[in-house]
């Protein structure tokens, strides 16, 4: 019996880093309409709607870069710890926790002026954002407990305090009994750039450069990725890895928690459960699709800002903005099937004994198909 | 408290036990196999989606159940395609299953939402027993899933620790290079647990929309799926461990939306007052707590954890 079996390349193909991802995209796409098409809507309908909204014109771009910056955001508090192999899966939850202590700051310094005020906002928002890491970061660096599912566990925390808060402590007197809390002071709005884009794109993108640099040009990064793919060798070179956990974790966390204050007081004006909205889940994605590298975390967060308001434009043809969700995920998924093709060719090989000449000069073992 | 109040609890915490207890018992046959599969969420709402608009469409419980079940294997599957057979990363493809399988749901379900239901598991009165004051509620006196969960874990544990099967299974979780070497298929053992891992999930997704909480909303699983992950290192990757575990975070879940109703006093604090968005935080809260004692209790001890979790096996590549 022939049968499929993968073998690696001798040679990895060129340009797959970027390739994986135009791959995913392609494939997502395909299986996309194919859902669409099923569900008896018009995929080309749909896409278009999807392109011309989130691409034509300048609301259209501006409504695609307003959530680019929460993408690049947690794509890059992703990414920070995953540069060494940790997983912060609970951006979604330090976006809140961020929001939550400048909400906090906010209602304290009402009488600060403009600038003086955004600055403290933003640099409490980190400081939440690094709280709420604080306990798993310990955990883990201390006593080896996964973060992936202590992050993820103080999502819900985050989110079930904000809903506290609004019925609770921080209910708006002015609300007239609905439960919601107060707007943040006029003065706290970041100042916007055009359309709906704030100056949270570009401390987005400033961010992004030096993490960009600090991780493949400076020796802590070298170290923070030495730590990450081999702790030993690290440990022998004197790295402390507990120490190089701990700032890795509470790094991401504090730039989660300034991604939920940008959104704060550049998009949303108050602190609602839904603030954080799917964007610190969509930063795994986002991260994962980058490699883990902050530089490519901008692209894959602007393409996928340009899915979520496609997504949101379909509603309209009366289609489900769920499909937006679905490909992402499908996105990762062929990008990650892809990458396994960059680096493995398909053999047909047959049973010990009958292989053809090819094995025999090569005698590597191949691995099962399905 | 009532007495009828507190046998309530109890009822409930066997009945929130049963729902982590599936899903957990599911990644634990995955995961003893060597595959971490973080899209139990995923794979639970999947089933709770597809579970109950197969009872709204056949009107039979069971044929409801046993669709989920296979929706979730099905889920499951993918992550075995793309983790197990192409070697890809588990983490990522968990975690794209999760979010993935929440966008699929909430897709597939954008029409039923709020359809009520006419069909329900309904309370399986064990004769003779179930009118044990006080015993006979709690445990004779359960939908039929509970019975099929402690049948499954038992089945679970036999064949894990009693059957070659089983031995296989572990033994890939072990060191797959080795169990490829006796001649298993590496391939086939670990596809195989991660299907059964998302059949379990599946129909632990069932039981929350067919009977626990009738009906679909999206996020309807609310990270039960999750505290299933967690439960599996809890229970030290044995099922026994597991289902004590089940109950205590059964309970838990159970405790925090009758805690206000309960007239009693914690370090001085009348818990009637506290807010039910702030008591909501607790089974999340307990989970942190509880990995963290366990790793605090055994951080000398060489771990228990499957040898090969999370590694992908390629042959070529020993």
């Amino acid at each position: 019996m022939i049968r499929p079996v993968l073998v690696r390349r001798d040679r990895v193909l060129p340009a797959t880093q970027s390739l994986g991802f135009v791959v995913g995209i392609l494939v997502a796409l395909v299986l996309g309409a194919i859902l669409l098409w099923v569900s008896d809507n018009s995929p080309a309908e749909v896409y278009e709607r999807m392109f011309d909204s989130a691409f034509m014109g300048t609301d259209s771009l501006s409504r695609t870069l307003e959530r680019t910056t929460p993408l690049a955001l947690t794509g890059l508090s992703v990414a920070v710890a995953g540069s060494m192999g940790l997983w912060n899966i609970g951006a979604e939850g330090q976006m809140m926790a961020g929001a939550i202590v400048a909400t906090g700051v906010a209602m304290m310094a009402d009488g600060l002026s403009g600038p003086l005020l955004i600055a403290v906002m933003l640099a409490s928002g980190v400081a939440g954002g690094m709280l709420l890491m604080l306990g798993p970061a310990l955990a883990r660096s201390h006593l080896g407990v996964s973060e992936i599912i202590t992050t993820l566990m103080l999502v819900y925390v985050a989110i079930r305090v904000v809903e506290w808060l609004q019925v609770g402590p921080w209910k708006d007197p002015g609300s007239l009994g609905f439960p919601r809390i107060e707007e943040v002071p006029d003065q706290a709005s970041l100042p916007g750039l055009f359309g709906r884009v704030n100056i949270g794109a570009l401390i987005a993108l400033g961010l992004l450069i030096v993490f960009s640099l600090a991780v493949s040009r400076t020796a802590w990064g070298y170290e923070l990725r030495l730590a990450g793919s081999s702790p030993d060798t690290a440990r022998y070179a004197g790295v402390s890895l507990r120490r190089k956990v701990l700032t890795a974790l509470l790094l991401s966390g504090g730039i989660a928690g300034l991604a939920g204050t940008i959104q704060l007081t550049g998009t949303e004006v108050r602190l609602t459960p839904g603030l954080s909205n799917g964007f610190g889940f969509s930063g795994i994605i986002v991260a994962a699709l980058a490699l883990m590298r902050p530089s490519g975390v901008a692209v894959v967060a602007f393409v996928f800002g340009a899915v979520q308001v496609g997504g949101q434009s379909i509603q309209t043809l009366g289609v489900s903005s769920a499909i937006s969700d679905i490909l992402q995920a499908m996105i990762l998924f062929g990008a990650l099937v892809a990458a396994v093709f960059f680096n493995y060719r398909i053999r047909w090989t047959g049973p010990v004994g009958e292989s053809s000449g090819e094995e025999l000069e090569e005698p590597d073992i191949a691995v099962e198909g399905a | 408290m009532s007495e009828e109040a507190l046998v309530g609890l109890f009822v409930a915490t066997v009945q929130f036990g049963t729902l982590v207890f599936l899903a957990a018992l599911g990644e634990l046959i995955a995961e003893r196999a060597g595959v971490l599969n973080l899209g139990v969420e995923g794979m639970m709402t999947m089933g709770a989606v597809s579970g109950f608009m197969v009872g709204l469409e056949t009107g039979s419980a069971w044929a409801a159940f046993i669709a989920a079940a296979a929706v979730g294997a099905l889920v499951g599957g993918l992550h075995a395609l793309v983790s197990v057979v192409l070697g890809a990363d588990q983490v990522v493809s968990g975690l794209a299953l999760t979010i993935g399988g929440l966008g699929l749901a909430a897709y597939v379900g954008r029409n039923v939402v709020g359809e009520r239901p006419e069909t329900k598991f309904t309370d399986l009165g064990i004769v003779g027993l179930a009118d044990i004051p006080w015993f006979g509620d709690i445990f004779f006196n359960q939908p039929p899933v509970v019975y099929v969960a402690v049948l499954l874990g038992l089945a679970v544990w036999f064949v894990l620790t009693r059957t070659r099967w089983g031995l296989a299974l572990r033994a890939v979780g072990e060191s797959a290079p080795t169990t490829d070497a006796v001649g298993h298929s590496v391939m086939a053992l670990r596809s195989g647990a991660v299907m059964v891992g998302g059949a379990f999930a599946g129909a632990g997704g069932a039981f929350l929309s067919l009977y626990m909480a009738p009906g679909w909303t999206e996020g309807m699983v609310a990270g039960r799926g999750w505290i299933a992950v967690a439960l599996v290192i809890f229970g030290a990757w044995r099922p026994g461990r597991l289902a004590l575990g089940a109950l205590l975070f059964g309970f838990t879940l159970a405790l925090q939306p009758r805690l206000q109703s309960f007239d009693i006093e914690l370090l001085g604090v009348d818990v009637s007052s506290i807010s039910p968005a702030l008591l909501g935080i607790l089974p999340f809260v307990l989970t942190v707590l509880v990995l963290v004692i366990i790793s605090w209790r055994y951080r000398h001890r060489p771990s228990v954890a499957p040898a090969a979790l999370g590694l992908p096996y390629r042959r070529e590549e020993r």
